[in-house]
């Protein structure tokens, strides 16, 4: 499903960052946004209320290289996560190349991160999509947290049959951000041509 | 695949740039971009007098952003579509139509340019853009991407990302 632009020989992908509202999505994008050297981002635009909840989506433009002649992108985007903005969620998701998943470590965010992950499930189905056609990659957030759950807990409510490579991490210091931008994108670009 | 992916190449994509030139001749409009659904630029005109417009990938995104939810809105309201959208400020503005099901039709325009025209042109540009949006979508390309491909992109991802 990625865009391919071959007048301005552009391979294109689309990544969204999922999960229940507050797990720490927006936060990759801003780790990623102040790491990655000028030249190799566009702007980040987040559509965010005063209070910094996002209200329609945050996106960030990175670019990849030249691959083969292939200026290669990925546009991460990020959802709304509170339970309200499901129209907007689900805008988002149409013509997704891949998924990450940002669970919350937090004990009374388990149910919300169960409850994210079926509506993601809902979500896709409207659009013919099943989660296992798509690639996915799970980051269970907030390590840090002193009453952080374990993270086979976490697992086990949004992917109990231990399908999607899984990464920890504490976005707010960066920890895991990197691991788990690359291993999406690797598992989006593996499908290039071979007829996915 | 649910969702068949745009691709504009070779004379397609010629006929939509001289679409689109026409089109910010015909106006006056500073830029003229085919955009997708999803938000990428498909392809684009920067008239030859404007200044450096701003981050297209931004535009893009937006722009599709809005035209989802515009159309969310429609159906919510049972209609099946709006009609084109015009956002106009102090000094710029903006046309964005749609160009079939699949693409999207954006001119950026300041207030030289005539919005009658904008209005009149821009239809007629987001019609002649259906048809050949269609016709890619009837001729997709077989993409020859092959393992080469994705070793060079995974040795890139190690420099950009980290090892
Ligand atoms: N302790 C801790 N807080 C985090 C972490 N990641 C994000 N946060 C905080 O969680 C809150 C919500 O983060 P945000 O990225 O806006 O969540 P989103 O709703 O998923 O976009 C913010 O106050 C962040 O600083 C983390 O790894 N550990
Ligand atoms: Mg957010």
């Amino acid at each position: 499903m990625s865009t391919i632009n071959f007048a301005n020989r552009e391979i294109n992908f689309k990544i969204v960052y999922y999960g229940p509202g507050l797990s720490g999505k927006t936060t990759n994008l801003k780790w990623i946004y102040s790491r990655i050297p000028e030249g190799r981002k566009g702007e980040m635009v987040s559509l965010a209320t005063e209070d910094e909840r996002t209200l329609f989506f945050d996106f960030l433009p990175l670019d990849l290289g030249e691959v083969k002649g292939f200026k290669t992108r990925f546009h991460l985007y990020t959802v709304p996560g509170q339970v309200f903005y499901n129209a907007s969620r689900k805008l988002i998701l149409r013509g997704v190349d891949g998924i990450v998943f940002v669970a919350d470590s937090a004990p009374n965010r388990l149910r919300a991160n169960a409850e994210s992950m079926r509506n993601m499930r809902e979500n896709l189905a409207e659009y013919g999509l099943k989660v296992e056609d798509l690639p996915v990659v799970l980051q269970v957030n907030k390590r840090d947290l002193p009453d952080a759950l374990p993270v086979e807990m976490v697992r086990a409510v949004v992917d109990p049959e231990g399908r999607f490579p899984t990464f920890e991490a504490v976005a707010t210091e960066g920890r895991g951000v990197f691991e788990t931008l690359k291993e999406v994108s690797r598992l989006v670009l593996a499908r290039v041509g071979s007829g996915a | 695949m649910v969702e068949p992916s745009l691709v504009l190449y070779g004379a397609l994509y010629e006929r939509a740039l001289g679409v689109l030139d026409e089109t910010l001749r015909e106006t006056g409009a500073r830029y003229a971009l085919l955009i997708d659904r999803k938000g990428f630029v498909l392809a684009h005109k920067e008239a030859l007098w404007a200044p450096k417009p701003p981050p297209l990938d931004s535009l893009a995104t937006l722009v599709a952003g809005n035209a989802a939810a515009t159309q969310a809105l429609a159906k919510l309201l049972g209609e099946a579509r709006f009609q084109e959208v015009v956002h106009q400020g102090e000094h710029m503005g903006l046309y964005v139509d749609e160009a079939g099901e699949a693409a999207l039709l954006v001119l950026v325009f300041d207030e030289n340019a005539p919005l009658g025209k904008i209005k009149l042109h821009g239809k007629r540009a987001a019609e002649t853009l259906a048809r050949l949006a269609e016709e890619a979508l009837a001729n997709p390309p077989k993409l020859n991407l092959d393992t080469q491909y994705r070793e060079e992109a995974k040795a890139l991802l190690d420099e950009l990302f980290g090892n």
